[in-house]
């Protein structure tokens, strides 16, 4: 070995000892730093999710960019948040402080950090809204929805709707009318299972909520619901059991496709493309979803009365909520002011979200030009009630035991594969949520 | 050379050091070289160690800390002791999802090893364009699994797939694959196996590699038959190869979460709720954080039993 290489690997050897401590140092030091979240930097950071087709998060983010804070207030930077494990992304943003000023994100999420204390309360911006126009703007009831004890946790911000679709073509085959309650659509289910098709289209499987969302709506649909006024789990009433009944009626008699506890969302896309769903319960988009020759003769229903001539369904008012790790209280109220001043095009450019929660972008004549939108907006929306009814209407943290929990997919797939009474799918029902409230 | 100095030579190979000698010269190292070494050694290992420190250690301890506290996934909790322990064993959820692990580990270890070592024994023989079929037999492996998932999905689900409109054709009546719960699990377990067998056939290719050929011929040469071969040499020559397949795949099959999440999510009815879905709804479900590392610190402890055991056999193999 020559000495120049001698000295070289006393050198590597020394330097690699320097390199290593100091890497060690770093990764130490990287792991103790509290992070730039929210609340520092000077930028005031909104997290989106994809609501829409690719165009929703250009065009947002292109509206959020746009924004020129008045002086003193941070400006404000764009981050999608992927639905994949989005839980985890919020839960361990904010635990590490690390998360947005300013996000969407789940419908219940709110109330869950709300609960936690991470949530600032939207009350104060909602006060200066009765002034500038945008409060009155709001669907009727809406705004309500968000409140909680302390004050309002979000403000809403596009909605997530169910509601009855048909197809036209086969309803017309079937020699069936569009339903108006319980009793026609029992008759156009039968009327469908003669030509080979289902007339009660769901999805209960893996990440497909749609189907527990319906069997609440029919308790919902016959004055019934999971939660009472005091946000007691109440499942096990009269009107509960007669919807589950009427549910497990449609079961026996072969109007619901027997796997529809294991279809995924894409999978009842597959049976509504293959003319195999007649009728069904799905969210606002499902014609758009479905898409192709047959998004034409999907049409939104009329909402089911009940026997007793009630009528109902649940609904998800998805909101944007503000932090306390912000770096700037006025700033993340000033920047929601200005987004909500100017979101209209997400709605008009078609970009896919849900229906807007604007009264004024209901009235553009672009969203005039969908049909089965606005017949969503005027027939659906007034009597759409949230997870809190029949008790209530305004959301709370008890929620979070229903949503797309375990409990309710076992309660969908117990009743959807019919081998369950009404009883006890909702005695089972009651204990689960009691059982995840108390823990 | 002495007979001193060959006993000396025996006892240093067998200890597998040089005979004396042979190593550097001048004899053995300066004491202060030998410490830089270990300076320079400590060295290379401290980037390594304090990456597994940080990114391995502190969850590991952040998720004991946990189970003896009632969290959510922003918030530690109070200390609740051994109640999450308790709630977790004593839930009939926790004992169904129990169940269905080990069988889906069953099946998954043992299904994927026969499949696998067939299918070794078979590529030792010369058969036209083996190469190929080995690569092909490796696609299941090297698909990602959310692919394999969807595909999956894709033959099974609705009554229009391929697989139910074949059971039709064949006058099976209409089968319900994911939606009957027996079905299910049967379903499950066979994605598990068939998206395993590859790792299986190539452990077990390379053990059956090492076995030396001759100790075959001397077989067939003592009148032994392909039964007799394959149980009296081939599976204890590879045992050892066999017990580390088999600790890997129960850990793999113990640990799997998207095979059975993205196929059934659990369902129907829970039927498919492994232990390691039941902890991750759990805490990102349900918010229970607490439970959910209880579920996780059993399962931890279940497979450091079970892979203390087989590594046992493993000492026992090589001891024989």
């Amino acid at each position: 070995m020559s000495t120049q290489s001698q000295q070289g690997l006393a050198f590597t050897r020394r330097g690699f000892l320097g390199l290593a401590g100091t890497a060690g140092a770093a990764s130490v030091l990287a792991a103790c730093t509290t992070g730039g979240g929210g609340g520092s930097g000077g930028t005031l950071k909104f997290w989106n999710m994809p609501w829409g087709n690719p165009e929703f998060n250009k065009l947002d983010k292109q509206i959020t960019l746009d924004y020129k804070p008045k002086s003193g207030l941070p400006k404000a930077s764009y981050q999608v948040v992927q639905w994949a494990n989005f839980t985890q992304t919020f839960s361990s943003a904010v635990a590490s402080k690390t998360g947005p000023a300013v996000s969407s994100g789940g419908g219940t999420q709110a109330f869950l950090f709300e609960s936690q204390g991470a949530i600032a309360y939207a009350d104060d911006l909602l006060d200066s809204w009765k002034k500038n126009g945008l409060y009155d703007d709001f669907l009727p009831g809406l705004i309500d929805t968000m409140k909680v004890d302390k004050g309002y946790a979000a403000v809403p911000y596009n909605l997530d709707m169910r509601v009855l679709w048909y197809n036209k073509s086969l309803l017309d085959q079937a020699g069936a009318t569009p339903p108006t309650d319980w009793q026609s659509f029992l008759d156009a289910c039968e009327a469908l299972k003669k030509i080979g098709v289902y007339g009660y289209g769901t999805a209960a499987g893996a990440g497909a909520y749609t189907g527990s969302h319906i069997l609440v709506s029919w308790m919902i649909g016959n004055g019934g619901g999971l939660f009472d006024e005091d946000h007691q789990p109440n499942c096990v009433t009269p009107e509960n059991i007669e919807a589950i009944n009427f549910v497990l009626e449609c079961v026996s008699k072969g109007y619901v496709d027997p796997a529809s506890g294991t279809y995924t969302s894409a999978n009842a896309q597959d049976q509504w493309k293959a003319k195999k769903f007649g009728m069904g319960f799905d969210t606002g988009g499902l014609a758009n979803n479905v898409g192709g020759d047959i998004k034409n003769d999907l049409l939104v229903g009329t909402p089911l009365k009940s026997p007793k001539g009630t009528q109902g369904m649940l609904f998800f008012p998805n909101n944007i909520m503000m932090y306390t790790n912000t770096p700037s209280q006025k700033g993340s109220e000033a920047f929601l002011t200005y987004y909500y001043q100017n979101m209209a095009p997400l709605w008009t450019k078609n970009t896919g979200i849900g229906l807007p929660p604007l009264k004024s972008i209901t009235e553009t004549k672009e969203f005039q030009a969908d049909a089965n939108n606005v017949k969503i907006i005027q027939e659906w929306q007034p009597i759409a009630r949230t997870w809190a009814a029949p008790g209530g209407n305004s959301l709370f943290l008890g929620v979070t035991a229903v949503d797309g929990t375990p409990i309710m997919d076992t309660f969908a797939q117990s009743v959807l594969g019919g081998k369950t009474d009404a009883k006890s799918a909702l005695q089972q029902l009651q204990d689960g949520i009691k059982s995840a409230l108390n823990k | 050379m002495s007979a001193a100095s060959v006993g000396d030579g025996l006892r240093r190979a067998r200890r597998g050091m040089a005979p004396a000698g042979v190593g550097p010269r001048g004899g053995r190292r300066p004491r202060g070289r030998f410490g830089g070494r270990k300076a320079t050694l400590v060295a290379f290992a401290l980037p390594s160690l304090v990456l597994v420190v940080l990114l391995n250690l502190y969850p590991v301890i952040y998720a004991a800390f946990q189970t003896v506290h009632n969290g959510t996934l922003i918030s530690s909790g109070d200390f609740v002791g051994i109640r999450n322990f308790v709630d977790v064993l004593t839930a009939v959820s926790f004992w169904r999802a129990a169940g269905f692990t080990l069988v889906f580990t069953i099946v998954g270890v043992f299904g994927s090893w026969i499949v696998g070592l067939g299918l070794a024994m078979l590529l030792r023989t010369r058969i036209p364009a083996g190469g190929l079929f080995k690569v092909l037999l490796l696609l299941p492996w090297i698909v990602p699994v959310v692919v394999s998932a969807t595909s999956w999905n894709w033959l099974v689900a609705t009554p229009q797939s391929p697989f139910p409109v074949l059971a039709q054709a064949l006058g099976l009546g209409n089968v319900l694959f994911l939606a009957d719960p027996l079905l299910a699990q049967v379903t499950v377990c066979v994605f598990k196996v068939w998206i395993s067998f590859p790792f299986m056939m190539m452990m077990m290719s390379s053990a059956l590699a090492s076995v030396d050929t001759n100790v075959y011929e001397a077989a067939r040469v003592d009148g032994a038959n392909g039964r007799q071969i394959f149980f009296g040499i081939t599976l204890p020559l590879i045992s050892r190869s066999t017990y580390i397949s088999w600790i890997l795949m129960t850990i793999f099959c113990v640990n799997d979460f998207p095979t059975i999440f993205l196929l059934t999510g659990g369902g129907p009815v829970n039927a498919t709720t492994s232990l390691v879905v039941l902890s991750y709804r759990t805490a990102f479900a349900q918010y229970q954080t607490g439970p959910a590392a209880a579920i996780a610190a059993i399962m931890t402890v279940t497979l450091v039993i079970v892979s203390v055991v087989l590594y046992r056999q493993i000492r026992k193999v090589n001891i024989e």
